[in-house]
């Protein structure tokens, strides 16, 4: 068993640089008898009462370009496969390598700190996405005015609807220029119109040879901005390939 | 906009990181504004205040500046104390980040002990405060404070890496670790200095290494005399035992966090 992950979290792929590409990936929790994960460490320690598969044997291989949409079952390990991709949670088993700076939305609430204003999430977003903080600080004007928060971007978090903090998060990812964009059911929060500002930013990104992996339920907004589909369940890839083709195959199933 | 990162050295960026966490952290815990400077002067106080009362005054045993001598094992303790008690929430607090993307995490204890070391800094103040109380003068011997205020971080230091890993592994022991570092207060000689205590509860306090600690204070701040050597040697001793238990353990649990908090 392998667990080899590459990344380069901060630096820029450079025009067509980026690529991501899983080899037989597998993502393993283990459980006490109370159901809570263990650490690696805690599985030395104690007794593993249970083990489940996030992911198992998972193969994907993503060129410049690429929009994948990652469809299944609530569960089936679209948000893991996007956390692998996103370097957040490493692979147990096989090899995740992706290069290019990442720009992800996973967490529900976009990875702000809802106590913080939406300024200081922006400072702070930014730099651990790989931003100098002088560079963060230098361009926060034009990046308030990006957000289209108005006043409120100097207010916490906390009083943002889920359409603002995504609009704070997508403004975060916008500033770090990523090559490889991952989003996780942001469809399902926004409005009209920030809808088409995500869609036209991730078809740029991929013309000029990013990579776009998007996970949700609402395939219609997915295929418009990816070509191709990964049909997940039980944490396995069941087929991967054209979007139509391949949710068209999930829905008869 | 141009906001590109380019290949910038690793140091600059660990800086920046560290800098983003500990002052999130600040405005998370201890808000903005003026009043938190107020809060960081006044937490010790709250903290032990009690002692200090009742050992200065009610239990007034007509030695010298109880006070101060009293103090001097509040302020680093405070900073040990708010350091595990940040450190076993650091990461629940940051689970939005941790889920959504990655950055060094083993920068995340670090960042709890800056975050207090700022408050810290304010309660500082307390010893000269205590020293003006008791019209006790600065010798030669304040020099050794930097050493006393360095063996206090490194204590805090140390102590975070397994406070984080238990916050993780079982959130539901904060109080308990919590009770644990104040025993380890009160099996030091913190209410009452080391010279005060005889037989051999006296030979044995020393193995405590809060007891060099607020003795090395004492030594540099109210005695006016140079620290032993042990004072400092037991407390930095106990430092690099604990980091060298504890982070390997926290670099192999910490790169799987996001399964944890998930």
């Amino acid at each position: 068993m392998s667990a080899v992950s590459v990344d380069t979290v901060g630096e820029r792929a450079g025009v067509g640089g980026a690529q991501a590409r899983l080899e037989n990936v597998g993502v393993r929790f283990d459980f006490d008898r109370l159901g809570r994960v263990l650490s690696p460490t805690l599985t030395r320690l104690r007794k593993v009462h249970a083990t489940a598969w996030g992911l198992r044997h998972v193969q994907l291989s993503m060129e410049p370009g690429t929009g994948v949409a990652l469809v299944g079952p609530t569960g089936s390990g679209k948000t893991t496969l996007l956390r692998v991709l996103a370097g957040v949670i490493p692979p147990d088993e096989g090899t995740a390598e992706v290069t290019g700076r990442i720009g992800s939305l996973l967490a529900t609430d976009a990875g702000l700190e809802s106590l913080l204003t939406g300024r200081e999430n922006a400072e702070l977003l930014g730099v651990l996405a790989g931003i100098s903080l002088d560079e963060t600080r230098a361009t926060m004007d034009e990046f308030a005015a990006r957000t289209r928060l108005g006043d409120a971007f100097d207010r916490p978090v906390h009083t943002y609807s889920v359409g603002m903090r995504a609009r704070l998060g997508l403004a975060v990812i916008q500033a770090i220029r990523p090559d490889v964009l991952l989003l996780d059911e942001v469809f399902e929060a926004l409005d009209h119109e920030f809808r088409g500002i995500v869609e036209d930013y991730a078809r740029e990104l991929r013309e000029r040879g990013g990579i776009v992996a998007a996970a949700g339920h609402d395939h219609t907004a997915l295929q418009r901005i990816c070509p191709r589909a990964a049909w997940l369940a039980r944490g396995q890839i069941l087929a991967e390939g054209d979007f139509a083709e391949v949710v068209a195959a999930y829905r008869r199933a | 906009m141009a906001m590109t990162a380019g290949s910038r050295p690793r140091a600059r960026r660990m800086r920046d990181v560290l800098t983003v966490l500990t002052r999130s952290d600040l405005q998370v815990r201890y808000g903005r504004g003026r009043l938190r400077f107020l809060k960081w002067v006044l937490d010790p106080i709250a903290a032990l205040g009690i002692y200090l009362l009742l050992v200065a005054f009610v239990l007034d045993q007509g030695t010298l500046a109880t006070g101060l001598s009293l103090a001097c094992a509040i302020v680093p303790f405070q900073l040990l104390l708010s350091s595990i008690v940040n450190a076993i929430s650091a990461v629940q607090l940051r689970s939005s980040i941790i889920l959504n993307m990655r950055f060094p995490r083993l920068l995340i204890p670090v960042s709890s002990v800056l975050t207090e070391s700022v408050a810290f800094v304010a309660t500082l103040l307390l010893l000269p405060a205590m020293m003006l109380a008791y019209g006790i003068a600065p010798t030669t011997a304040i020099l050794w404070l930097p050493l006393c205020l360095a063996a206090t971080v490194a204590l805090a230091l140390a102590f975070a890496y397994p406070a984080t890993l238990v916050g993780v592994w079982y959130p539901e022991l904060q109080p308990f670790v919590v009770s644990v570092a104040r025993a380890a207060f009160f099996l030091a000689p913190g209410l009452v200095a080391l010279d005060l205590v005889g037989g051999l509860t006296r030979e044995l306090l020393p193995f405590n290494p809060l007891t060099g600690l607020f003795e090395s204070y004492r030594d540099a701040l109210l005695y006016g005399q140079s620290p032993q050597a042990w004072e400092f040697l037991v407390p930095f001793a106990a430092a690099a035992v604990v980091l060298a238990v504890s982070l390997p353990v926290y670099v192999r649990d910490q790169a799987r966090l996001a399964k944890l908090v998930g």
